[in-house]
């Protein structure tokens, strides 16, 4: 903590803003370079000319199509789903005051599941809605579901009640799950199935500009929302209580601030499934880095969280030559030693 | 016993049959059928069958009156079976039960693929029906050089062959005492393979490629293809044509950018009556092609050679054979000769 107020010192808040930004930068040109099929950097590079500043490189059509179309997008979506999450997941963590929240404890992902399965099992929408949406629908579904059983249950909106929203997210969780399995079992042969784990896992290879065109905005609300109530966010650190007494208006920060968490992470899962993980580990992996001052936790969250998650999607797409493993078991394989890594490390330095 | 053992045995067993041919079925007949020994003491009275394939040839095999029940369908029966196939009972669209099976009282049941009768199998396991006396049989095109353990459809340890398909239709003939219709249907498969295959050296291809894309689970991620061993790699092994993809998976996914940097001459898309994902649409994956900025660029679209073919016959079935027939035919009109 105090290392960090002294390089604040030296550095000041915008020249980090730029170094934050650099970092987006280079990982995002990063996730363009490496791919499945080996392009040069300089063709990457050339087509990013022609394409951003009107250069007129000779180049080959399928692979200037294959850095603009698939990989830029797909790292930009990667770096915004990954930001998303770990806001997400750091909103929760401090406004619960649970270390284990995460973006899915609302019933998201599971909800997500219920809605792609829905549509891609059951037929439902005969074909005219697709996964995403599907995926989306359920998502919200089982938000409002979460929200409403905890409001019944006197949490979230009382001073106390933080609990309850846990509570009422792990049942509406195990009952979205049941209702997955439930239509899978009915209806699917084992060739469905497979197709919707493997969406489920977390895939990024259906990101194009279209989803970048949703995936930035909302993700930069995400970013805008935390460091709005950066302030309210600190106090809650010490309590619902606290933050009433504080003058944090404790009821309407909750109701916002856990409608755009779910915003947020339904539109991600529906872009590019659950992938899990990231909203968990990262923000802790933050706090270590810049302290608990939400002020400089949230872009540093974010910016962790893109580039961790971009990274994540390259290995995916290398680890094994010629097959694409899903994200979600990258970001486990890596953020679990990762985490493991900080806590030991984290209990070291305190 | 060893993977390669068991289908020469399985091999030398189809060589016998069709030895005994000309004469009618000695009973108690003893088959050696993936892995297992069973046992007939008369020709079955009547006969249940999981999976669309085997459903297919026992009508092929006139048999049709004989199956009361049937399952696990990925796509209209073909025409010409239309109107018995109306008459027989559909137990279900997909994976039966054991007890809907059971109740039939099916003095066999013909299965197509082992993931439903093996050991892990979804419907039951081969014991489970031998032991209240129901015979099973599985198509041997599903478990000869194939280890079902290992991947999501299983692996093949070598390459699919329509010969396991022939197999499968003689052991059955012999099963029910239809020696000579078995014997002329495989004539005829062999006869129309064969003629393909003629047409297709005859062009003396000079480097011709493909990619077999069967579905995506969204329309712009990574496609399930056929992989190097199943029966779209026995086509284009057999005519001529080098796969582009390189993976022992019967399915595997893989991603647009490597499909198209490896730019096949040719693509060959499924057509299915499944609509389970909006790719499943034939429609929907030539306007993919046609519209997406980087597989429009391929050679093979952007000369328009693409080839629309029956999902089943990209399956290890009898209508593999009308897919080498159509895959040969595409190359013919595709001008791809030297």
């Amino acid at each position: 903590m105090s290392l960090a107020l002294s390089q604040q010192a030296y550095v000041s808040r915008l020249g980090r803003g730029a170094l934050g930004f650099a970092a987006l930068a280079a990982a995002i040109l990063a996730g363009t370079c490496i791919g499945e099929t080996p392009i040069p950097v300089l063709v990457v590079l050339q087509t990013l000319a022609n394409k951003i500043l009107g250069a007129a490189y000779v180049l080959d059509p399928i692979d200037m199509g294959i850095i603009w179309n698939y990989r830029l997008p797909r790292a930009i979506v990667a770096a915004c789903c990954g930001s998303g999450l770990a806001i997400s997941g750091m909103v929760l963590q401090s406004l619960l005051r649970n270390a284990l929240a995460d973006p899915y404890l609302l019933g998201i992902s599971a909800g997500a599941s219920t809605g792609a399965v829905a549509v891609t099992v059951a037929g439902l929408g005969a074909g005219a809605v697709s996964m995403s949406l599907g995926a989306f629908g359920g998502a919200v579904a089982a938000f409002l579901l979460v929200a409403i059983l905890a409001r019944a249950a006197g949490g979230g909106v009382t001073l106390h009640g933080t609990g309850q929203i846990v509570l009422a997210g792990i049942a509406g969780s195990q009952l979205f799950n049941a209702l997955t399995s439930f239509i899978i079992t009915k209806s699917a042969n084992a060739e469905q199935a497979r197709g919707i784990m493997f969406w489920l896992l977390g895939n990024l290879s259906g990101a194009r500009w279209p989803d970048v065109w949703l995936a930035v905005p909302v993700a930069l609300l995400g970013l805008a929302a935390c460091v709005w109530f950066a302030r309210a966010l600190d106090a809650f650190a010490f309590g619902a209580e606290a933050a009433a007494s504080l003058g944090v208006p404790v009821r309407s920060v909750q109701v916002v601030l856990i409608g755009l968490t779910a915003l947020v992470t339904a539109v991600m899962v529906s872009i590019v499934g659950s992938i899990g993980f990231v909203g968990l580990v990262i923000p802790h992996a933050a706090r270590f880095i810049v302290g608990v001052r939400h002020g400089r936790l949230g872009p540093a969250t974010a910016l962790i969280g893109a580039a961790f998650l971009i990274a994540a999607d390259v290995l995916s797409r290398t680890i094994i030559p010629g097959q694409v493993l899903p994200i979600g078991v990258i970001t486990a394989l890596v953020g679990a030693p990762a985490f493991a890594l900080i806590l030991v490390r984290g209990r070291r330095a305190r | 016993m060893t993977i390669k053992h068991m289908a020469f045995t399985a091999a030398s067993l189809a060589f016998l049959t069709v030895a005994a041919a000309a004469a009618p079925t000695t009973y108690p007949l003893n088959v050696q059928n993936c892995g297992e020994t069973i046992t007939f003491q008369q020709t079955p009275a009547t006969t249940v069958t999981v999976g669309q394939a085997a459903t297919e040839v026992l009508y092929s095999l006139g048999l049709g009156d004989k199956v009361t029940g049937t399952s696990v369908w990925f796509n209209e029966v073909l025409p010409e079976f239309k109107d018995i196939n109306d008459r027989v009972e559909r137990l279900a669209d997909n994976d039966p039960s054991f007890e809907s099976v059971v109740a039939k009282k099916p003095g066999l049941v013909a299965v197509q693929y082992v993931w439903h009768v093996g050991p892990e199998g979804i419907v039951a396991t081969r014991e489970q029906f031998h032991d209240i006396g129901v015979p099973t049989y599985v198509l041997p095109a599903d478990c000869v050089a194939k280890d079902n353990t290992v991947g999501v459809d299983g692996t093949r340890s070598e390459m699919f062959s329509t010969a396991t398909i022939y197999q499968g239709i003689e052991e059955l003939a012999a099963i029910f005492d239809v020696q000579d219709k078995g014997e002329e249907l495989v004539a005829a498969l062999k006869a129309r393979e064969a003629a393909s295959i003629e047409q297709a050296k005859a062009l003396d291809l000079k480097d011709a490629s493909a990619v077999f894309w069967f579905s995506s689970a969204e329309m712009d991620i990574d496609p399930y293809v056929a992989g190097r061993k199943g029966a779209p790699a026995y086509m284009m092994d057999k005519l001529g044509v080098r796969n582009v993809v390189e993976s022992d998976e019967e399915w595997p996914v893989v991603g647009w950018e490597t499909i198209a940097k490896a730019n096949p001459t040719m693509i060959v898309i499924a057509r299915m009556d499944r609509r389970r994902f909006p790719a499943d649409d034939h429609e929907k994956k030539l306007e993919f092609l046609k519209t997406d900025p980087v597989a429009s660029q391929m050679e093979a679209v952007k000369n328009n050679r693409i080839v629309v073919m029956d999902a089943h016959a990209m399956d290890a079935t009898i209508r593999t054979i009308s897919g080498i027939e159509v895959l040969s035919q595409a190359l013919r009109d595709f001008g791809l000769a030297k």
